[in-house]
This record gives structure tokens, C-alpha cells and sequence, in this order.
């Protein structure tokens, strides 16, 4: 079975779920295929076919990890790139609000040049939605029993922000996905999730790393800050407080990786001039362009550190 | 990214015995952003992050640097800012802060290419799958190289530590199923040729445990320019590590690699013999470029890079020898 040259979905239910006519409906408005796997049994719904029984597909299930939760949803683009993968703790309810809400997101994307792309963004964004809703809504998996060719779990424990954080991790997890979709700490932002940006930045054992593109596994025993552990006492740190003053900031989207950034910096050793600070925030990008700004603010904690 | 299973290593021998077949796993700023977009697959990852491998020490007339100390690490320490301050330079001249607090000398060493078609799954890339073509020999060309390239592959080696450990005479000690032996840093890269895929002259299971950098009067004197698109946080157009010891006017010994141009850091032993003796003015150093530049073969968008080439490497030479401030 080859996989489709257009973007298309794949579902891998740990038991075969019942598509019910409801399902196939939201199907139709989706345009994209959907190929649902269980681990004896394959369904592909075209757009307007009848579903077709295509066959288990074991070599599928592995590569994408599925059988550790009862659903595994990856989207995937017109050259088979995973766009989106995300686990749920339940099949059909999750699959079927998942394909609503793409569905309705394909029917807002406007038409007109760079529309595949959007597409696929707005799919990924409903998606991931969908499924995060599913889970914030289900009770903790206890079902832990994963089937054949589901990735070992890796036990991790961190200290994040003070707090022992123990964690069940698949190989891939890097630390930002953990902070934000595990551990509900959504102030490390993603950027561009490959170690270009800095948005991500937070402090592992001391020094700031970019969180995209450490792995959760090699982390075990470390101690993890991120901008929501900057708080004492109900008092903002310095840097913080310097930042608001200096209107460092315009979108914020940022700011959490450069205020991390900027404590570490200051912690490095006091930098000497304003090139000194712009060259150590190198690794800090703002589209905004509010770098005059920030060097302002960190000049002045520097000066009355 | 892919799915592989995590082993973590508890020691060198570990590493080693179970080595074969899996990507050897350290500060993960470069194979973790290659396997996030799918370019490297390992099937296996075996960390090796923890091993006692980071130790930096001046010994035996040479710095030793474990494989595990970070960028940041070495740039930093006193010895190595005194003894090789033009590797302290090359480091700090390359990606950012937060990348340099985890990447590592060993990982380094091994850093791939940035070579955009190499990164880009819908172009062809000999380097990323042996025979299947090269996009970027018709692509822009701007950042590839123009010296040691093949009709195969034209990617430009990324490494700003490397370019100085060239000019240094570093070895690349690695431990493997063998034993342990001791790699010229020259012979550690391969050049493209007709295989492109195959980069580095390592034995399955081998590991980087530390590099060697012998430390002299030269070494002392050893410095590092970069140019490139913007001040800080990007990749060489043209770099040079340069180290020029100078008595009474006259050029005692040299030598110096380049960065940002080869498919490999640039050394020409020739090049470096033709300052021997000589005045150690801009003269004599624009000679020596002229010849490390011979045989450069430039493409559509990077012919600019043979002459800003020269230039670094003059500039390089210059500092080095004192010439200028």
C-alpha cells in the first residue's frame, strides 16, 4: 500500500474503532484521506469513496510509534513529512472532533496562492487542538499496556522551577514539548524549533540551552528553569521589572527566551559595553525588532548588579 | 523526527561494545536538529552525554580537551585563551551562546554541513542519499564552496573550531572495537569526491575522546577572522585561523587554514613554506593566499568568495604577525 502524493491523515487506534455515517460526513468536508490503522485491521476513507479495507500496516505503526495511547493521529504533507503527531488518550470521540475541527478549518482557509501551505498549517493547528482538548478532558491513562512496537517509555526525573517533575518519556520528547504539553509551562515558546531562534530558551543546570533541540531522556537529574520560576515571593526578577520598564517588547512572543537569556548573560560575567550585550544575546532573535530596547534594559540590570 | 530507541552509555568500553549501527549521542545541537527534520534516521541513539570525557588540561606540551567539553568550555579556559587563542576566537565567533553551552568538541568535529539542499528533503543530495544527484551544483550557490569540490557535492564545511584546529596540527584521539589510536586532524574530514556520503574517516563504533592540540610559540600566537553576512551568529562566507611567529622582520614559521570555502578546512602546506624567511608584510602574506586559493573552482553566486578569501586569509596572516592592531 503506497501512501497518497497529497497531504493525507493516518490513525492508529490500538482497537479498531466503529466509523459511524456522523464520522464519514466530517470525513467528506476534510478532502484529505484518511488512512485508520488498528493492529489487525486498515481502512482508507477517500473523500467520497466507501471506506476500503487496506490491511494492517505494521511497518507504518512503527515508524510513527503508535500503540502506546489509543490514538495516534500524524498528518501528513505531499512528500510524507510528519506535519503533526500527537497521542490521545481515546480513539473515536477524539478522532471524530479532530476531523471536525480540521474539516472547519479547511473550509475558512481562503483560496488563492500559498493555499496548500496554509492548509496544511491550519489542519495541523486543528489537529493538535483537537487532541489536546481530548486530553485535557480524559481522565489520566492508566491503560499502560502498550502493544507490540510501541516505544519503550523512558522514566525521567527533573526538577523543574524547584519542583521534582517525573515524567514517562517516548526517545523523541525534547525538553520544550515536555514543558509546554507535559508539564503546562507554555512560557518557552517555539519558534523555529531548530535551535535558530532562542524563543525557547530556558536554564538547564546553570546555562541556557535552547530547549528545542535537547532530549528529555539525556536529562535525567537535571535542574530546569523557565520563566515561570523567576517569580519570588510574588515579586518579578530584576530582569523582568527592567524589561517592562524598557518596553523591551512588542509582541512577546520572545521575551520569556530573552529574559532567560539576559539572567544567564549577566551570570556569564558582567558584560563591558553594549556590543558586549548584543553579541551575548546573539542567540536571542526579536522579529519585532525591540533590540534596542532590551539591550537598554539589560544595560541596566548589568549596571546595578 | 523518526522513532529509534534510547540507550544511555554508562561508560567508554559500553559505548564502544555496543556502538556499531547506532548515532552516538552528545550535546545534540547538531543530530538532534538533523533527525528533527529527518535528514539523519538513526535507528539507535546512544547517549554518551555523561561519559567523564570533558576534562581540559595542559599537559605534555599540549592541550588535552576531552571529546565531551563544551564550545563554551574551552573557549573559555584560561589555558586555551593563553596557549591557542585563536581556537578561544574560533569558537566564540560561531552559533550563539546557548548552542555553544551544549555543543561539543566531539560533536563538532563531526558538525554536517549547512549546505541548504543537503537540509531540504524535496532536492537531490549525494551527500544525504548516496547517487541521487546534487540540486545544488544548479542551485544557488552563494554559501557553497569553491575549493575541494567534486562534480558530486560543492557543500562547504560548517565548523569555525575545526578551520582552527587545522592551523594548529591538532590529533583526533578516538577509542574503538581496535583500540585507540590518533587521527591528523586533516585525515579526520574526507573530501566529496565521487562519494559524498562518506565524511569521515572513522571505523564503526569509533568515538572521539579528545582532541590533542600541541602547544608551541606558534600555537601562542595563533588568531581567527571571520566574515561573514552579519556581525554575529552566522556562518562563515570566508574565515582564517592564521599563526605567524616573526623574528627581525622575517617570517619564521607559518601556518594557517581556511573556513567557509572548502569542503573541508583549507590547509596548503605550500602555501604556508612560500612565507618561510620572507618579510612579514602584506606582500608576502597576499602570496601565500594567491596560492592556497589556486584551483578554486567557483560557481554561479560564489566567485566572490575567491578573492574575499584572499583577503581573510591576508587579514588573518597580518594579526596574526602583529601587523596590525
Amino acid at each position: 500500500m503506497d501512501l497518497p502524493n497529497r497531504p493525507c491523515l493516518l490513525a492508529f487506534c490500538r482497537r479498531a474503532p466503529r466509523f459511524e455515517e456522523a464520522f464519514r460526513a466530517e470525513l467528506r468536508a476534510l478532502g484529505a484521506p484518511l488512512f485508520a490503522f488498528a493492529p489487525g485491521s486498515g481502512t482508507v476513507f477517500g473523500a467520497d469513496d466507501e471506506p476500503r479495507d487496506i490491511g494492517p500496516h505494521p511497518e507504518l505503526w512503527r515508524i510513527h510509534g503508535a500503540g502506546r495511547a489509543a490514538l495516534t493521529v500524524v498528518l501528513l504533507d505531499e512528500k510524507q513529512r510528519v506535519r503533526l503527531r500527537r497521542d490521545a488518550p481515546e480513539a473515536e470521540g477524539t478522532l471524530l472532533a479532530a476531523v471536525r475541527e480540521a474539516g472547519r478549518a479547511v473550509c475558512a482557509a481562503p483560496r488563492g496562492i500559498g493555499r496548500r501551505e496554509l492548509l496544511l498549517n491550519s489542519l495541523a493547528a486543528a489537529l493538535g487542538a483537537a487532541v489536546l482538548q481530548a486530553c485535557a478532558s480524559a481522565r489520566p491513562v492508566d491503560d499502560r499496556k502498550a502493544v507490540s512496537g510501541a516505544p519503550a517509555l523512558l522514566e525521567v526525573s527533573l526538577v523543574v522551577n524547584g519542583q521534582r517533575r517525573r515524567l514517562q518519556v517516548e526517545p523523541r520528547l525534547v525538553l520544550l514539548d515536555a514543558l509546554r504539553e507535559n508539564l503546562g509551562l507554555t512560557g518557552a515558546k517555539k519558534g523555529c524549533d531548530m535551535g535558530q531562534c532562542g524563543a525557547c530558551t530556558v536554564i538547564v543546570d546553570g546555562q541556557r540551552v535552547n530547549s528545542c533541540l535537547k532530549l528529555v531522556a539525556q536529562l535525567e537529574g537535571a535542574r530546569v528553569t523557565t520563566i515561570e520560576g523567576l517569580v519570588q515571593g510574588g515579586q518579578l526578577h530584576p530582569m523582568q521589572e527592567a524589561f517592562l520598564r524598557e518596553d523591551a517588547f512588542q509582541c512577546g512572543y520572545c521575551t520569556p527566551g530573552q529574559i532567560l537569556s539576559a539572567i544567564a548573560l549577566l551570570q556569564e560575567g558582567k558584560p563591558r559595553d553594549d556590543d558586549e550585550i548584543r553579541e551575548g544575546m546573539s542567540g536571542n532573535l526579536c522579529r519585532c525588532g525591540a533590540y534596542p530596547n532590551i539591550v537598554a534594559a539589560i544595560r541596566g540590570v548589568a549596571g546595578r548588579a | 523526527m523518526r522513532l529509534f530507541t534510547f540507550q544511555r552509555a554508562a561508560s567508554v568500553d559500553e559505548a564502544i561494545a555496543s556502538g556499531a549501527g547506532a548515532a552516538f549521542l552528545a550535546g545534540g545541537t547538531n543530530l538532534v536538529d538533523l533527525m528533527k527534520i529527518e535528514v539523519l534516521n538513526p535507528e539507535r541513539v546512544l547517549d554518551v552525554s555523561r561519559l567523564d570525557l570533558a576534562k581540559i588540561e595542559l599537559r605534555e606540551g599540549a592541550l588535552q580537551i576531552g571529546a565531551l567539553a563544551s564550545n563554551t568550555a574551552v573557549a573559555e579556559h584560561g589555558d586555551v585563551r593563553r596557549a591557542a587563542p585563536g581556537l578561544s576566537e574560533a569558537l566564540l565567533s560561531g552559533a550563539s551562546p546557548q548552542l555553544r553551552n551544549a555543543a561539543t568538541v566531539g560533536g563538532n568535529l563531526l558538525q554536517r554541513t549547512r549546505c541548504a539542499y543537503y537540509r531540504d528533503l524535496g532536492t537531490r543530495c549525494n551527500k544525504r542519499e548516496a547517487g541521487s544527484g546534487c540540486d545544488a551544483l544548479d542551485g544557488w550557490t552563494r554559501m557553497h564552496a569553491i575549493l575541494g569540490v567534486s562534480d558530486k557535492c560543492i557543500a562547504a564545511h560548517p565548523s569555525d573550531m575545526c578551520v582552527a584546529l587545522y592551523a594548529l596540527d591538532a590529533t583526533v584521539r578516538v577509542r574503538g572495537p581496535a583500540g585507540e589510536r590518533e587521527i591528523p586532524i586533516g585525515e579526520l574530514h574526507l573530501l566529496p569526491g565521487d562519494h559524498p556520503e562518506r565524511e569521515f574517516s572513522l571505523q564503526p563504533a569509533e568515538l572521539i575522546t579528545g582532541v590533542r592540540v600541541p602547544i608551541d610559540a606558534l600555537a601562542a600566537r595563533s588568531r581567527y577572522v571571520k566574515v561573514r553576512d552579519r556581525q554575529s551568529y552566522a556562518f562563515a562566507l570566508a574565515s582564517c585561523a592564521a599563526a605567524v611567529q616573526v623574528e627581525g622582520g622575517a617570517v619564521q614559521a607559518a601556518r594557517f587554514a581556511l573556513g567557509g570555502v572548502g569542503t573541508k578546512p583549507w590547509r596548503v602546506p605550500e602555501a604556508e613554506r612560500s612565507m618561510q624567511g620572507r618579510p612579514a608584510t602584506r606582500e608576502t602574506f597576499a602570496r601565500a593566499a594567491e596560492i592556497a586559493l589556486r584551483g578554486a573552482t567557483p560557481r554561479r553566486d560564489n566567485a566572490f568568495k575567491v578573492e574575499l578569501a584572499k583577503r581573510t586569509a591576508v587579514r588573518g596572516l597580518m594579526l596574526s604577525a602583529g601587523a596590525l592592531s
